[in-house]
């Protein structure tokens, strides 16, 4: 029994896509299994996507919002409904959020120039060297590190759909979105939080391939570290925003 | 000059990413008792504290039955 009562409660995961493969790994062929370098090349044709999507919301930036919302959508499809269907949800995902960005990235530069490339550069260097601290062993993701990592994460998730509820009604939680002190603070926390989000699908793409779990999880992992990227890159973006208004 | 050294960063960060992304973790990261154990453990350890009951009629043994 696991010292951590929620642990023996709940089980070791709540995603349903982990439960239910992580199981069942045995009579697949070797060419049926996940590999690093599946999980590899998959999020790269996923960021390519995402890119391609990005100069469309680029120059069109009206499709902003129902981009957002599509990409959500099937983002919610993929991770609660039906996992082994990601090969085809999570590129739509990708090119989705890429035009989403586009456009949240013209509005950021119309206001202050050069500040696009400068959250690009900062989310693929933190990218790489976390990756880099995860390969050679210096950060251990651990269960403490997910427990922590993820009870902070859903925090942050329920202050943010608590205050687009508040907004709704002409009010809001003001230091969310404050370029005081305190606001910069927080903005720095959820970008440490999310940065940390890219250890955890590290450990699961790391660990899926050791399994040797179906080989549509390639698309799943690279998925999940595109959502985390995606969440990285609007985080920093909102911070950068902060810093250059003060 | 700031667009050209975060290009740069950005360039450099994917190659790195896509170069040490496909090497196997350290050994120092993947032998380790700690380790996050993704797949659902529960229901396992709970037939692990389950004790084994073997269909069958009930005999009783008595240890001096041999003797």
């Amino acid at each position: 029994m696991s010292k951590h009562s929620a642990l023996n409660t709940f089980g070791r995961s709540g995603n349903p896509a982990f439960t239910r493969n992580f199981d069942n790994t045995g009579a697949l062929p070797q060419t049926e299994r996940m590999t690093l370098d599946g999980a590899v090349n998959k999020t790269a044709i996923l960021l390519s996507l995402c890119f391609a999507g990005a100069f469309i919301g680029w120059n069109i930036p009206a499709l902003a919002m129902p981009s957002l919302i599509i990409g959500t959508i099937l983002a919610f499809v993929t991770i609660f409904r039906n996992p082994s269907k990601a090969g085809t949800t999570a590129p739509f995902y990708a090119g989705f959020e890429g035009v989403a960005l586009g456009g949240i990235t013209v509005f950021a530069e119309a206001q202050y120039p050069g500040i696009g490339i400068q959250a690009i550069g900062l989310t693929f260097g933190i990218l790489a060297s976390l990756l880099f601290c995860y390969k050679s062993g210096i950060i251990k993701p651990t269960e403490n590190f997910r427990l922590m990592i993820f009870s902070a994460t859903m925090g942050i998730a329920l202050l943010y759909l608590v205050s687009f509820i508040m907004s709704f009604f002409g009010s809001g939680i003001g230091f969310i979105h404050s370029n005081g002190l305190f606001g910069i603070g927080f903005s720095l926390f959820v970008v440490g939080i999310a940065a940390l989000n890219l250890v955890l699908d590290f450990d699961f793409i790391e660990e899926g391939a050791d399994q040797g779990l179906p080989k549509y999880m390639e698309w799943y992992g690279a998925f999940s570290l595109m959502v985390t990227l995606i969440w990285l890159y609007i985080e920093i973006l909102r911070l950068l925003m902060k810093l250059r208004s003060r | 000059m700031n667009a050209i050294f975060f290009s740069i960063l950005a360039i450099f960060s994917l190659f790195v990413f896509m170069n040490l992304g496909k090497i196997k973790a350290s050994k120092k990261q993947m032998d380790r008792d700690d380790r996050i154990k993704w797949g659902n453990r529960r229901r396992t350890s709970f037939f692990k504290n389950k004790t084994t009951i073997v269909e069958g009629k009930a005999e009783e043994v008595k240890d001096d039955k041999d003797k």
